[in-house]
């Protein structure tokens, strides 16, 4: 546990030493100098949990603090289980990643990027802690208020989707703390643990319980409710994309997780279970198909997140109408797979667009010879968002369809599956076919970023090398909470 | 009807006028207002639910208070970024005064 806590600490005091010593001029050194001190410190929260990780993984009881002292009831627990543990390692990897590239990169970062990110972390990292609905509510606050001042970063031309989605995610908020009011209003309790027993199937919890997922559904822009993600996704700049795709998305779907596989009754959890998994595949069918339209390079990224984050809904859906534990691993796994290839899509995305001069994906014309390792990295990522084997994307989804294709009565979901894969296939493909065509040139108005490129690469790397680490991963994830 | 099933019921109705607001609006400074009407409805909400035992539950009132903070910095974040876009189109339209593109006053 208190590995953990280092995990959360260090970067909300980073924040604070990049406050204090914010130099008002832009200039190459400085970015050395903050970025430095931000990998050093990322690297050391992600060696801390890792160590979080080994802990729980070796516990057979869940760890729990309470803040402060309090006695239970009172007191705001946080707590520690093989996916907080987890997540938090991964929460910190992605973040050095951008670190990494927004240090060495050419075309680098704003230069407020660095405290804001350090807050996302260490909000994402005290959220995957927390046990606690309220808690819950403050610490997802937090990362929307940070999400949004990154987007605005990107300059004029994206204060509008900012301020669209901060209007958003400001009252999918408040649907979730009129859930958390009524629940309070019902049990007289906030603690996940506590409220698990107590908690029965009566019209007030079901209002409440439906309050909370619609506005989480706003939040992780889960279809249909997903209109406000393209637009911010889009229009940030290229490290906070990666960071809001890979990371901010998965935290609603957190909570979401957390409500209805523990703090929902089975009854209600199995009622809802086939309407999660079913708006899974029609996201992954609009989204993908969205994402086939578009005529520019990050708007069809981002469609990608909307479409295979219905994958992960799909999961939960199956998870809660089955109550299988196994299904578990396949909606973190998809979380993982989706949030490393995602980073290698965005960053090789930006890197192909500043280089070539264009935003457009017709503008991509010859890629494969003027930027060839950007758009290697985005075929390869795009490769696990497809599920090619022996990726990440891969792994989850064969966890996924395990179970589904041993009873034939689940053969229809399947389909679903099948549909999701041929989608995405098309849209990476289309850009693809695009980097070939070398006949029409579109030639470079900059030389190429190297390093950018190859740091691209790394995530991508690291998805399809999750194959190795798998069985681990299964086990680790496959108990539950 | 006494009076806690009564303010209950008051800011049930302020927020779904809040939520009403936000979905039909269109001008963004009356977006910030029918979301902060939203938030009013749920701290209504909460406080009125405090007041159901005697004496009154001070963890209700905690959360009002956190969350009123919480919207407080919500708000001021929001206002700002909405008024510097509404700064920044007022500067795109005005007709040619000698300035090159906006682009150029906000480097990223």
């Amino acid at each position: 546990m208190n590995y953990a806590l280092v995990s959360v600490a260090l970067p909300m005091i980073t924040v604070v030493l990049l406050f204090l010593v914010a130099a008002p001029v832009y200039s190459r050194l400085q970015t050395l100098v903050t970025g430095g001190l931000v990998i050093i410190i990322t690297v050391i929260s992600l060696s801390t949990s890792w160590l979080a990780l080994l802990e729980a993984a070796a516990q057979s009881t869940t760890s729990y603090l309470a803040i402060g002292g309090w006695e239970d009831g009172l007191a705001i627990r946080f707590r520690l289980t093989p996916v907080v543990a987890l997540m938090l390692t991964f929460t910190a990897l992605i973040h050095l990643l951008l670190a990494l590239y927004g240090t060495f990169s050419r075309h680098g970062v704003p230069k407020d990027y660095w405290s804001l990110s350090c807050f996302l972390h260490g909000s994402l990292a005290a959220l995957w802690l927390s046990a606690d609905l309220f808690n819950l509510y403050v610490t997802l606050e937090l990362l929307s208020l940070s999400a949004v001042a990154l987007v605005a970063l990107a300059g004029p031309g994206a204060w509008k989707p900012a301020a669209d989605y901060l209007l958003l995610s400001l009252a999918a908020s408040l649907c979730y703390l009129f859930g958390v009011a009524l629940i309070y209003g019902r049990y007289g309790l906030l603690d996940i643990a506590m409220l698990t027993v107590v908690v029965n199937d009566d019209l007030i919890t079901r209002l409440a319980l439906l309050l909370m997922t619609a506005g989480l559904m706003l939040k992780a822009a889960l279809w249909p409710l997903h209109l406000w993600l393209p637009a911010a996704h889009a229009s940030a700049p290229t490290a906070v994309s990666a960071l809001l795709s890979a990371l901010v998305v998965k935290a609603p779907l957190f909570i979401l997780w957390v409500l209805w596989s523990q703090v929902a009754p089975p009854v209600m959890a199995q009622q809802i279970g086939p309407v999660f998994a079913l708006i899974g595949i029609l996201a992954l069918v609009f989204g993908g198909f969205s994402a086939m339209r578009t005529p520019y390079l990050k708007v069809l990224v981002a469609y990608s997140t909307v479409a295979q984050l219905g994958y992960a809904l799909m999961a939960l859906g199956l998870l809660l109408a089955w109550q299988q534990p196994e299904m578990n691993s396949a909606l973190w796994l998809f979380v993982i797979a989706h949030g490393l290839a995602k980073t290698s899509l965005f960053l090789a995305a930006g890197q192909m667009q500043t280089t070539l001069g264009t935003k457009r994906i017709s503008g991509l014309r010859g890629a494969t010879q003027t930027t060839p390792i950007a758009m290697f990295a985005f075929a390869v990522a795009g490769g696990s968002l497809i599920g090619l084997p022996p990726s990440g994307g891969f792994l989850a989804k064969w966890v996924l369809l395990e179970p589904l294709l041993s009873q034939p009565q689940n053969w229809p979901w399947v389909l679903g599956i099948l549909l999701g894969t041929l989608v995405s296939a098309a849209y990476i493909f289309r850009l693809v076919v695009m980097a070939f065509d070398r006949a029409r040139i579109n030639p470079p108005d900059i030389s190429s970023d190297h390093v950018g490129q190859w740091l691209a690469l790394v995530p991508a790397v690291l998805v399809w090398g999750m194959a190795l680490a798998g069985e681990q991963l299964i086990q680790l994830l496959g108990e539950g909470i | 009807m006494n009076s806690g099933a009564f303010y209950l019921s008051v800011g049930m109705a302020v927020f779904l006028i809040g939520l009403h607001g936000l979905l039909v609006l269109q001008d963004n400074l009356r977006r910030v207002i029918a979301v902060n009407l939203m938030g009013a409805g749920v701290f209504l909400v909460l406080v009125a639910l405090a007041t159901r035992t005697d004496p009154v539950d001070p963890v209700l009132q905690a959360l009002a208070v956190t969350g009123l903070v919480v919207a407080i910095s919500a708000t001021a974040f929001a206002l700002r970024l909405v008024s510097a876009r509404i700064r920044h189109q007022q500067h795109k339209t005005k007709p040619d005064d000698g300035r090159l593109s906006s682009h150029k006053d906000k480097p990223r």
